[in-house]
């Protein structure tokens, strides 16, 4: 092919692929545009290659997305921030298409764009831009141009500034609701940028009218903006514009108001200021703490721990804490379950005398609790836990609630409880561990999970890297070791697993003297799995060992198993054998 | 024991539902009011509303437990609002053992009520039709609870597999009242000109919402009801269409989660139908900015049905517009969700079989790009719903028709699936094309099978000339570094 003399066209190869009918093609050169733009050079680049993506609108909404995100990374590629500007009208185009995801990516790269521009040419091109968005025939344009404001708003001389205001007052009261939703959503940005008197006003009204809006989902979004809004505002203001609305939405009959509110009350606690605090907020979480709806029970208990950190002890005694003591024999499960997560995180709070005397007997019900998850939870935070209450209370009340997760019936809650059994160890000790723990960790490994036989090969090798080898040597091993007769082939993989992970931990001499005959055995295995499994753990084993041992001991194992009459034995035999001389070559 | 009811209920009612009170029965006269009162705190706000509860009653001491037949005409009226006023206590169903008799009570009131306004006898009096919006709006308008199973389980592994959906347990007197909703606006008695400042646009934005019911009995009573409130009520059907069309953006664009599509799609079916010819451009708009992306949503199995009915409906009205329906389908076409696609492919058949041949050829080319994509589908049921296509009398007379343009695009599909699909009903049917298209013009046939063989090699050169190209590009690309690179990089950090 003698393509080499031909001149080459950039833009040809881009429109031809571009042209293609599979999406992949097309996809690609778009993936690729940075590297026609250098082709280009930066002058045609401007000139050539942009006006034709301006004009390449008409795609499949992938190819869209794509070209949306490549182009938030181009200033570069069109000569730098001085010619930016050029990069705003296939952008803009973009952000009127159906598709969300274009529209979204499309907001995010002018915002991207826009963040770099020079101050003159935000005025030129950016914030006309803005105003086209926002006064755009279709609600797609509109609901673009919200997340497009806090980047033009600083730039703008005050005449425009407060056109722009205006603009967003219009969209916040727009006909389309999804306007309103977009509006509501981006106000907390577009806000931060507006200067505090005309937050007082403009804003505000604005924020009024959305938390007034006859439609469920606008005014949810309007209460998402109460916390951003307060803490941009003074006290004085915020306890006299967000507090009463906050107030008033805490007790919305719309139930997915009040679990937003829930959510986030303990963020205004700071801007109103400890006094309205105690007056208004403290009694309106309260209530939510106690809300008919479980959902905002669960939003609310979620958030105790912070909210119990914002207010003096004795208020969260007070107050809080009675209603902790409700939600931990609360009807819903998830209720006590979000409680459980966070619960331990009040015990600071609190000092070490309530502690004790209250927050003991929740915990400790709720380590009793009879759903898995809740028990789940408290026990996630055991190191927590340990520092407050003490090593023996702990233990005692710990030990039914584990052994019983040990044997849950979903499999994702032994998982969960294996995952911290290392942490465990290392709290409760070793002489703890030996008892009551030792039994479990054995009995995992015969789980008729096979995630639950992997994670307790891995527990194992934790616990050997915790207390060290020659505790692993007495309390671990021969246990594990014995398992490797066991009659049904996936434990005694599991097993050939553990010695693999254990190996490394112990050190070659255990290696070699302890788990290395067993291995070496389990190749006369009659099933060809073990087989090949026992190949991959003397490759592992390989780098541990002495010479000598590898020489003498897996050589020959590895050399028999490569004529087995099975292909996948055979298979991982010879490549352990390559292995070994590799390591015996470099060494 | 009446005194008991009366004197128990307004005030636990009063909590509740003064929220509801204030929106839909007096924002029409006091909106400017009710926004103060929801600015204001709860205390005059309660005041307000439980002198409202039962004003009727008080008025004209009629007992609304009377039966009509009871009094004379003339007090009929009178007793109509009484007995709905009685009507506006809602009770608490999650405990059966609760107010046993009072439900009762209201239950026998309801099925009275129905059975009047069932009679028709006389021509409803402005209070009574605000007293019977007001008692559907207490007893209809309500927030949904939460639905858990749409959080997920978390730990517990997501193994409750009971998926029925969740049943608001007051049903017993919600279907009455809806029944009762349904007969009023149904009746001759009812002056539209007089109930349209009663059954107002934020009564029917209630009642839109409740459409997410998920309560398939529910949804179906709404369905009947805004059916007759559009047809009775010709100033509300801008917002009515206006207002669903929301919800259907609402759907597509954000959430993706609505129960009741289907049921207004329903709505829409016999709405289009009466669109008048020729269509204006607001019609015209939804379909091609609502009903075509409602076929992208994952949950599109759900509401097929309508949809396809809506978009048929569209296409008898006006069938120049079925060219841009296809091209529509041909933008959400989906292309890994097999079983949607089969819907497309259903519905696909259904246009083309009342197809023009002048839209025909305007969308061909495309269309059968993607029946080409089709055929060779690995999903077996694509691939043969494709293939069935050839049985449609209609549509292989299109074909033959333009068999110059199409047989050359989807002859590659044809020989792939010859040569390699795994299906052997497939490979039959393909066969069976294969032969109709011999059948049809051999020497065109031949001459495409020529050039299919020369495309191949094409293609393979084709590839080739990309990757060098590519790598031509490369290299150019890598000589000329971005000199303005180092400079962007440094200047936000800077200013």
């Amino acid at each position: 092919m003698a393509m080499v003399d031909q001149p080459l066209y950039p833009i040809a190869v881009l429109i031809d692929e571009l042209k293609n009918e599979d999406i992949q093609l097309r996809l690609n050169s778009i993936r690729r545009l940075s590297t026609i733009a250098r082709a280009l050079g930066e002058e045609r680049t401007r000139k050539e290659l942009i006006p034709f993506l301006s004009e390449n609108n008409d795609d499949d909404d992938e190819v869209l997305l794509a070209t949306a995100e490549e182009l938030g990374v181009f200033v570069p590629y069109v000569g730098g921030v001085e010619h930016a500007s050029v990069l705003l009208p296939p952008l803009e185009t973009l952000c009127t298409v159906e598709e969300t995801c274009v529209r979204d990516k499309s907001v995010e790269s002018l915002c991207r764009i826009g963040a770099q521009m020079r101050e003159q040419d935000l005025v030129d091109h950016f914030i006309p831009l803005v105003k086209r968005l926002a006064s755009g025939e279709w609600f797609t344009a509109r609901v673009s141009s919200c997340g497009l404001f806090h980047i033009a708003y600083p730039s703008a001389p005050e005449a425009l500034k407060t056109e722009l205001r205006t603009i967003y007052g219009q969209l916040c009261q727009d006909d389309m609701p999804m306007v309103r939703r977009s509006a509501a959503t981006n106000l907390g940005k577009f806000a931060a940028t507006v200067e505090a008197a005309h937050l007082k006003t403009d804003i505000m009204s604005v924020f009024d009218d959305l938390t007034q809006d006859d439609q469920d989902s606008v005014r949810l979004l309007a209460v998402e903006g109460c916390a951003a809004l307060g803490k941009l505002l003074e006290p004085q203001d915020c306890v006299a514009h967000i507090l009463p609305v906050i107030v008033n939405f805490s007790q919305d009959k719309s139930w997915r108001v009040r679990y937003m509110v829930a959510n986030q009350l303990y963020e205004l606690c700071e801007a109103v200021g400890p006094d309205s605090t105690k007056t208004e907020l403290v009694p309106a979480y309260v209530r939510l703490l106690r809300d008919n709806e479980a959902e905002v029970r669960i939003a609310a208990a979620g958030k105790v721990t912070k909210f119990s950190r914002i207010l003096s002890p004795e208020l969260a005694i007070q107050h809080i804490l009675p209603c902790v003591k409700e939600l931990s024999t609360d009807s819903s499960q998830h209720v006590r379950s979000a409680l459980a997560s966070v619960i331990m995180g009040m015990a600071p709070v609190l000092g070490k005398d309530a502690t004790i005397e209250q927050l003991l007997p929740i915990f400790l019900s709720l380590l009793k609790d009879e759903f898995p998850d809740v028990r789940l939870n408290i026990i996630s935070k055991l190191d927590q836990v340990n520092q407050v209450i003490g090593i023996d209370l702990l233990s005692q009340s710990l030990l039914p609630a584990i052994v019983e997760l040990a044997e849950d019936r979903h499999w994702r809650v032994r998982l969960a409880i294996i995952e911290y059994i290392p942490l465990l160890a290392s709290q409760l000790g070793v002489g703890f561990f030996d008892d009551k723990l030792g039994a479990l960790c054995m009995q995992w490994l015969k789980d008729k999970v096979y995630s639950i036989r992997d994670a307790a090969a891995n527990n194992v090798k934790r616990l050997a890297e915790e207390f060290g080898p020659e505790w692993a040597m007495q309390h671990i091993i021969p246990q594990v070791l014995d398992m490797i007769n066991d009659p049904h082939y996936l434990y005694r993989m599991t097993i050939l697993h553990a010695i693999s992970l254990l190996a490394p931990v112990l050190g070659s001499e255990i290696t070699s003297t302890n788990l290395l005959p067993l291995v070496v055995n389990a190749a006369k295995d009659r099933v060809p799995n073990i087989k090949f499994n026992v190949a991959k753990v003397l490759q592992s084993i390989i780098p541990i060992v002495e010479e000598s041992v590898v020489e003498s001991t897996i050589k020959p194992c590895l050399v028999e198993l490569s004529e087995d009459p099975d292909v996948d034995v055979r298979f991982f035999a010879s490549q352990a054998l390559q292995s070994s001389d590799q390591v015996k070559m470099s060494s | 024991m009446l005194k008991q009811i009366f004197n128990k209920l307004p005030k636990k009612s009063s909590k509740t539902d003064s929220d509801e009170l204030s929106r839909s029965s007096e924002s029409p006269r006091a909106a400017g009011k009710s926004q103060q009162r929801s600015n204001g705190g709860g205390a005059s706000l309660k005041r307000a509303s439980s002198s409202a509860v039962f004003p009727a009653s008080m008025v004209s001491g009629i007992e609304p437990l009377v039966p009509f037949k009871d009094v004379p005409n003339a007090e009929k009226m009178n007793l109509f609002v009484s007995k709905l006023s009685l009507c506006c206590v809602t009770f608490d169903f999650t405990d059966p053992s609760k107010n046993i008799a009072d439900k009762d009570v209201k239950r026998k009131t309801l099925v009275e009520l129905v059975d009047f306004v069932a009679s028709g006898s006389m021509r409803f009096s402005e209070p009574a039709i605000l007293a019977m919006c007001r008692m559907c709006a207490i007893n209809l308008f309500r927030v949904f609870p939460p639905n858990y199973r749409a959080n997920g389980v978390v730990a517990s592994g997501g193994e409750n597999d009971d998926d029925d959906p969740m049943f608001d347990p007051a049903w017993p007197h919600l279907q009455l009242v809806y029944e009762l909703l349904l007969k009023f606006i149904s009746s001759s008695c009812l002056d539209a000109k007089v109930a349209k400042k009663y059954i107002d646009h934020s009564f029917i934005s209630k009642l839109l919402e409740l459409f997410d019911s998920e309560d398939p009995r529910e949804r179906d009573c709404l369905k009947t009801i805004l059916h007759r409130v559009y047809g009775k009520f010709m100033v509300h059907r801008p917002f009515i269409r206006k207002s669903i069309n929301n919800i259907f953006y609402r759907f597509v664009i954000e959430t993706e989660k609505h129960n009741g599509i289907a049921e207004l799609l329903e709505i829409f079916g016999s709405v289009i139908s009466g669109f008048a010819l020729p269509l204006k451009e607001e019609h015209k708009i939804f379909l091609w900015r609502v009903l075509i992306p409602l076929h992208k949503p994952k949950s599109l199995g759900v509401y097929f049905q309508q949809l396809s009915f809506c978009i048929t409906q569209f296409l008898e009205k006006e069938p120049k517009l079925a060219s841009i329906v296809i091209s529509g389908l041909l933008k959400y076409w989906p292309v890994t969700n097999s079983q949607k696609e089969v819907m497309f492919l259903g519905e696909l058949e259904e246009i083309l079989e009342g197809i023009s041949m002048v839209e025909f050829q305007r969308i061909m080319v495309p269309l059968f790009l993607r029946l080409g994509c089709c055929i060779n589908s690995l999903h077996f049921q694509v691939a043969e719903r494709t293939l069935f296509l050839w049985n449609n009398d209609h549509i292989v007379n299109l074909i033959a028709h333009n068999r110059h343009a199409i047989l050359p695009i989807i002859f590659p599909a044809l020989e792939r699936n010859i040569k390699s699909h795994w299906n052997p009903a497939v490979v039959n049917l393909t066969h069976n094309i294969r032969k109709m298209f011999v059948e049809m013009d051999e020497k065109l046939f031949v001459s495409c099978h020529a050039q299919y063989k020369e495309d191949e090699a094409i293609l393979i050169l084709e590839a080739e000339k990309r990757k060098e190209a590519w790598k031509q590009l490369e290299q150019v690309a890598s000589l000329k570094p971005v000199i303005g690179n180092t400079a962007v990089l440094v200047s936000p950090l800077m200013t």
